[in-house]
């Protein structure tokens, strides 16, 4: 990963997924939960990862700052399932961008899916959604949709989540509303 | 900090160290002059800007080459943006040729590599002060707006504390009060610029010294906008298609700038944002703000807002005469003031 172009081009993808939830970007480099944590992780903020590569990747350019996922601004989940996204720091409601972000690694993303393609189906609404989108996620159960709804329902005091898989990149920010179809 | 200097043992005078020096150009800089931690910075701050609506996040604002508040914040946030295939414009107070926008563009150029455009059209990234363009802009552009002061409520109490505090809680009163002020003072609510919009119902934003006139634009745009503060170290965001609406009353709307009977006296258009000029012999004329969009209106009168835009004439911003807006306003006499 070229550490100024792909993280470059990973925040670009990040700022369109953030911004238009429920679009799928696409990521530099592979994996894109990798890239992600590269382009945002260093030693200013905390961070909480189970990945052996990722967290000697960043300790070798003295960028890591652990924390656990009760406390950390980064949390990695590569399994959204054991991730405990109701325990996540959700900022106070002075400064709400204290909250954490969590990126998630699901198995797939589809944008506008048909009814039952895929295993979640999320319909999201407000900011940066014209109407409705209907996001499509494989490797990421109802359950773990509704406990991050449930992180995120105490607006502005939340968390942020990044969906990525292989190549893809989708984002969940705490503003839009969600609902498991 | 030998770095590209030979020694002059003799030297005598500081001519002659100076011949010494190697002149490498941008050579040691980094791509897009700042340094990559700082770039993870403002990216962390931009991204939680825009999952928080109108929340000004802070950031660490770093030493630019120019002084704070002329544009620190949003050279921050563009060059953190710009990549090699990106095209940049920066608009000063609508025009693309003023020494601060030249200036601007001209660093973005020599140190991140990115064409740069006089086209709001053509543009991916948009750098901007106290305007926004008059052509309508998609969704794969993105707006950075310079912004002096960040707080709305500051207007109405100078304690940044408090005022975070009522952010906290929505409590946007003293706001209200202010504006009641001005209509009982007025007839009408009499701010020229930095009008005070509410944010997707959460949040009050200080949407920068745009006139009011580029309030509109902001409600439902299909582009992202990104306010960035260099000297108050805050970024903050208004996603596509979120709502923005400026505050007033039932009875005393909000009003854009009305130019009655006036057209550009170049290009002759009646619906964009004119600026007055007095001309050497005392005459008063009215131009176009938006220097670029006035050369192409020039070239073809006819030219739509969202001509680039196949099929999708959504057109933003007003009419020149707007309309006073309706409501009960029989005993006003804002409709006749400017």
């Amino acid at each position: 990963m070229d550490p100024v172009h792909d993280t470059r081009a990973c925040f670009r993808a990040l700022v369109d997924a953030m911004s238009q939830p429920g679009t799928v970007a696409t990521s530099p480099t592979e994996p894109a939960d990798h890239a992600v944590l590269a382009t945002l992780v260093d030693h200013e903020v905390t961070c909480s990862t189970p990945d052996e590569t990722i967290r000697t990747a960043l300790e070798n350019e003295g960028r890591l700052a652990e924390a656990d996922p009760a406390q950390a601004s980064i949390v990695h989940a590569p399994d959204p399932a054991t991730c405990p996204v109701g325990d996540l720091t959700t900022g106070s409601l002075k400064e709400p961008s204290d909250g954490a972000t969590v990126v998630y690694r699901v198995e797939d993303l589809t944008q506008e899916p048909e009814t039952g393609q895929t295993e979640t189906t999320l319909v999201l609404s407000g900011p940066g959604v014209p109407g409705q989108r209907r996001l499509g996620i494989d490797g990421f159960a109802p359950a773990d949709a509704q406990a991050l709804a449930g992180a995120q329902s105490s607006y502005p005091q939340g968390v942020d989540a990044v969906l990525t898989t292989e190549q893809a990149i989708a984002a969940i920010p705490r503003s839009v509303e969600l609902e498991v179809a | 900090m030998t770095d590209g200097r030979s020694v002059v043992p003799d030297a005598e005078s500081v001519d002659d160290l100076l011949d010494g020096v190697a002149d490498d150009g941008l050579a040691g800089y980094n791509y897009a002059y700042l340094d990559e931690h700082t770039k993870r910075e403002v990216r962390r701050a931009t991204l939680k800007a825009i999952a928080l609506p109108g929340h000004q996040v802070p950031f660490a604002s770093r030493e630019m080459p120019l002084a704070r508040g002329w544009g620190t914040g949003g050279i921050q946030t563009s060059l953190s943006l710009l990549g090699p295939e990106d095209a940049f414009k920066v608009i000063d107070q609508g025009s693309d040729e003023s020494v601060n926008a030249a200036n601007i563009r001209r660093l973005a150029s020599r140190t991140a590599d990115v064409e740069t455009t006089t086209d709001a059209t053509d543009a991916s990234v948009i750098q901007t002060r106290h305007r926004i363009p008059e052509e309508v802009l998609d969704d794969d552009q993105i707006l950075v707006l310079q912004v002096p002061i960040t707080d709305p409520l500051r207007r109405v109490d100078g304690s940044d504390d408090a005022n975070r505090r009522r952010h906290a809680h929505k409590n946007y009163s003293k706001m209200w009060v202010a504006l009641y002020e001005n209509v009982v003072e007025y007839g009408e609510i009499k701010l020229s610029s930095r009008y005070p919009v509410l944010v997707d119902d959460r949040y009050l934003m200080d949407p920068s010294p745009i006139p009011r006139w580029d309030v509109p634009k902001l409600d439902d745009a299909d582009n992202l906008c990104l306010f960035a503060a260099g000297r108050e170290a805050r970024i903050y965001a208004v996603p596509p298609h979120t709502e923005v609406e400026p505050l007033a009353f039932k009875d005393r709307q909000f009003q854009v700038e009305r130019f009655p009977d006036q057209a550009c006296a170049n290009c002759g258009s009646e619906d964009t944002f004119l600026t007055e000029v007095e001309t050497d012999d005392g005459d008063r004329r009215y131009a176009c703000n938006d220097t670029s969009f006035c050369e192409k209106r020039r070239a073809n009168p006819d030219l739509s807002k969202a001509h680039h835009r196949d099929g999708n004439d959504h057109a933003w911003g007003p009419a020149t005469d707007p309309s006073v807006p309706d409501g009960p306003t029989e005993n006003s006499e804002g409709g006749e003031r400017e």
